[in-house]
């Protein structure tokens, strides 16, 4: 196995380790959103501007988890291409090896089309997957901006919660976890693109 | 890796390759066989993964890539044809004979492009150009699924895992002293083929056949008698020692 695809099976096998993380994340969101809404419901008048709030981060949470299973798809297409351009890269050298070992074979000419032919599909892998890693780049560049927008919510909601009275506290406690949760998800999703970003072209 | 000639008639011929001197030790040796007509080849059990660079080196001093056509797997073990992904990208447009009852099994190796074509379990027949080859069943020998292919012209029965002995690289491609050989192919049968009732009815079968060469995947080939000193010793053998 050459460097580069040592590296690509490294490289997928990170990004699906810190999705699932996210996944998880975004559903304790959703589960704090939950809380959060019952908390505003018992407040009543006092929670007022909480409540929609409440609904934004659930829809939030939702949009994420559904652009990370899109992500997980890609990542697992990465996984089956570098999977095929490593079996067409070793077919490539083994063709490679018979063109240079058969040299007084009387049918030695014979192998220079399978060996070019070989060549073309190991490049057209290896373009496949500079495609799929810029598509990658954009779902995780759209999961980042949630992130964000999640945190900033939660300094929304944090404000919001001081004027409710008794329920303060608890209604502090949501927005703190939901800040954090968005501060992880941030650091997942930047490391999965620091990951990606060394695969050239995909770079963004 | 060495080829030999097996046979020369007016419409085909027969190769026989193996004895690779390069091949690491911890794999077991093999024998592929070609049958060549015209404008077409055949290639019997071409070997596993490790062993398609040296093989396809050695076919191309008798074939151009072009004219090799179709493929035959006697069962699907991996040192019959694990090396099917590189010849599928090297021979797009060729066939794959091979049991009907492997091939879900067989494509994991990697079969895009190649046509599988399955042998029913009855068996079957392969014609190249003007030859006919029968594809001849062998089932529970070792495999589940398993075939050898017989070339009345040439009389020559390529017989899988049948007659195969274990012996270190470089051994002679002929079977010279029978007796002494039998102790090279006690275990291996005894071991690796199941059944008794498939071996006897296997044996009904090719007695029947006129056969002058018996031609095993591994090991030494039989010529003449020692072709009927084999099938006398394995019909005495009780197999399945294992259970």
């Amino acid at each position: 196995m050459n460097h580069q695809t040592k590296t690509q099976f490294i490289a997928v096998a990170s990004i699906t380790s810190e999705l699932t993380a996210v996944i998880s994340i975004s559903k304790e969101i959703s589960l704090a959103a939950a809380n959060a809404k019952a908390i505003a419901f018992r407040a009543g008048d006092k929670a007022r501007g909480f409540q929609p709030i409440t609904d934004f981060i659930n829809d939030l949470a939702k949009e994420m988890i559904q652009n990370i299973e899109v992500i997980n798809e890609l990542a697992t297409s990465l996984c089956r291409i570098t999977i095929k351009e490593y079996r067409k890269t070793e077919a490539f050298n083994k063709f490679e090896l018979i063109t240079t070992t058969c040299g007084s074979a009387a049918h030695a000419h014979s192998m220079q089309k399978p060996l070019a032919d070989a060549e073309v599909i190991v490049q057209n892998c290896q373009l496949q997957f500079k495609r799929d890693v810029a598509m990658l780049m954009d779902h995780l560049d759209t999961v980042t901006q949630h992130a964000k927008t999640a945190g900033i919510i939660a300094t929304y909601s944090r404000i919001e919660a001081s004027q409710a009275g008794e329920y303060l506290q608890s209604l502090q406690t949501v927005s703190k976890s939901v800040d954090n949760a968005a501060q992880k998800i941030h650091d997942h999703v930047q490391r999965c693109i620091i990951t990606l970003s060394q695969f050239g072209s995909a770079n963004k | 890796m060495k080829s030999i000639n097996l046979y020369e008639g007016p419409q085909h011929q027969w190769i026989m390759f193996g004895r690779d001197k390069n091949k690491p030790d911890s794999i077991i040796d093999s024998n592929q066989y070609m049958v060549r007509t015209a404008n077409r080849c055949l290639l019997l059990d071409p070997g596993g993964y490790e062993l398609f660079a040296p093989m396809m080196a050695a076919v191309l001093h008798h074939a151009s890539v072009e004219q090799i056509t179709d493929l035959f797997a006697s069962h699907q073990d991996p040192d019959v044809i694990s090396s099917l992904s590189l010849w599928d990208q090297a021979l797009p447009h060729a066939k794959l004979h091979a049991p009907k009852i492997w091939e879900g099994f067989l494509r994991h190796y990697g079969c895009e492009s190649i046509e599988y074509v399955p042998i029913a379990d009855n068996g079957g027949s392969l014609k190249l150009e003007a030859i006919e080859l029968q594809f001849i069943p062998a089932h529970y020998l070792h495999s589940s699924g398993n075939f050898h292919v017989y070339d009345p012209e040439a009389k020559i029965l390529m017989s899988g895992d049948i007659g195969a002995a274990l012996e270190p690289g470089g051994t002679p491609l002929f079977v010279d002293d029978f007796e002494a050989h039998t102790e090279k192919m006690r275990y291996f049968h005894q071991r690796w083929m199941p059944s008794n009732p498939a071996k006897k009815t296997w044996i009904e079968r090719v007695r029947k056949l006129d056969i002058e060469i018996l031609a095993p995947q591994h090991g030494r080939m039989f010529k003449g008698e020692d072709v009927k000193r084999f099938l006398d010793w394995f019909d005495a053998l009780q197999v399945g020692m294992a259970v």
